[in-house]
């Protein structure tokens, strides 16, 4: 016994002990794994429902005036596979994304368009504030507190327009890297396809599946289903279906649209 | 694409099952309380959960959980004391509160350094349980911690003196503690 001992002192040991000591009072239990999985799952699906939730801002352009890298038929992947690492940030996309068109279609005699732009990652402060000022004009607010945060991260943006009015951002995120989804694996988000109204059904669905996903099939509250078929190399004429997106390496993504008069269920990989 | 899922899925289970007990009693340590500790250790093994396809492959998955438990219950006790008193100092810490000797019972038995510990600074008790239960070295610490190397030391010291200066407890060391 030590000197301090006898004193009533405590050693670092001693406080280690009585600390060993006081944790054996908690009950362990068994190990929720399934609740822990579960809920894991939730807070995953919450950061998406978020990201759709707060994505009623209007951004500043309409689907009319964009450029995109890829158009409906083509391939958006095609030709990027084999680029080595650019190196300004205007071949990176920092300041202007890549946009690929996922659908577009007429309704009541008005155009929307459905796109995914994907904003390359800064590599330094100087890139961020510049690439934040540039998502600002156009609009966007990306999924960060301050600029800075943007360093080494990709953000994506799922819009939409409708008609002349401006552009909805239906899904967005930022990401360090993107998680790349597999098996049945499914994000979406479900909005308005015509103006944003609290009441308006929720007909269009826009989101994201692994790259081996063929099929989604999107249900809707009347019964009905819609099934989007990942488009072929020549593509197809639908406005429901699977593409891949520039920049995207996470999966490919996905539209569905609802007949008029029923809104989203549910959607699922099938194939 | 959907066996590599499948196998996360699995690694992840015996992840949980197997570092549960371990995180129930640091939890406890930090909560002072089963309810509490449960709760802290379920979310944080959520987190992870959502952040297992990087973590998992990570050469020490170990100090990610704690650097989110610790966040978790740095945020809990935020939230907690800015319903109550505790002014903060220009570093963002939650001040010490000077001790007034009736603040701590007289300790004698195992709940005595629960109650001891949930006297301190949440700060200094998260440094005292992860230098002194976790046994990490205080760059670890500073790492769980998120602050520094010298932080981490700070607030150690002064959670054990604190804990030295309860009679009680030394009598407890003295005497082999409870069994």
């Amino acid at each position: 016994m030590s000197a301090d001992r006898e004193n009533h002192d405590m050693t670092q040991t001693d406080i280690a002990l009585l600390l060993a000591d006081a944790a054996d009072e908690v009950e362990i239990g068994i190990a929720p794994v399934q609740a822990v999985i579960r809920g894991g799952r939730r807070r995953k699906a919450r950061r998406w429902a978020v990201a759709a939730a707060t994505a009623l801002v209007l951004a500043g352009s309409t689907g009319a005036t964009l450029a995109f890298a890829g158009l409906p038929g083509e391939h958006a992947d095609r030709g990027t596979s084999v680029a080595s690492r650019p190196a300004s940030a205007e071949e990176r996309h920092v300041y202007a994304p890549q946009r690929t068109e996922l659908a577009r279609g007429t309704e009541r005699g008005k155009e929307w368009r459905v796109w995914v732009e994907v904003w390359g990652a800064p590599r330094d402060t100087r890139e961020a504030v510049r690439q934040f000022d540039a998502m600002r004009r156009a609009g966007l607010r990306p999924a960060v507190d301050k600029a800075a945060d943007l360093v080494g991260r990709t953000s994506y943006f799922s819009m939409r327009s409708y008609g002349d009015g401006r552009s909805l951002v239906v899904m967005f995120d930022t990401h360090r890297r993107v998680d790349r989804l597999s098996g049945t694996d499914l994000m979406a988000a479900a909005v308005p396809l015509e103006e944003v109204r609290p009441t308006a059904p929720e007909r269009l669905v826009v989101g994201h599946v692994a790259k081996t996903a063929r099929e989604v099939t999107c249900r809707w509250k009347d019964g009905s289903s819609t099934v989007a078929p990942l488009e072929g190399p020549a593509g197809h004429g639908g406005t429901s279906l699977i593409r891949p997106v520039a920049g995207y390496p996470g999966g490919n993504w996905f539209v569905c649209i609802a007949p008029q008069g029923t809104a989203y269920q549910d959607a699922e990989v099938t194939r | 694409m959907g066996d590599g899922k499948q196998t996360r899925n699995e690694e992840f289970q015996s992840f949980v099952v197997g570092r549960w007990p371990r995180l129930m009693r640091t939890a406890f340590l930090l909560t002072g309380e089963q309810h509490a500790a449960e709760d802290l250790v379920q979310s944080t093994l959520e987190q992870v959960y959502v952040a297992w396809r990087r973590v998992g492959g990570a050469d020490d998955p170990e100090a990610y959980v704690r650097r989110v438990m610790i966040n978790a219950h740095a945020r809990r006790h935020r939230r907690r004391l800015r319903e109550f008193l505790a002014p903060k100092d220009d570093s963002g810490l939650v001040r010490e509160v000077a001790d007034t000797g009736d603040r701590i019972a007289q300790a004698d038995d195992r709940s005595a350094l629960l109650q001891a510990l949930a006297q301190l600074p949440a700060r200094q008790r998260e440094a005292v349980v992860l230098r002194y239960w976790e046994d990490l070295t205080e760059t670890q610490a500073a790492e769980a911690m998120g602050c520094s190397v010298g932080t981490v030391k700070s607030n150690a010291a002064k959670g054990i003196a604190k804990l030295r200066a309860i009679p009680g407890l030394a009598d407890m060391v003295t005497h082999g503690g409870r069994k």
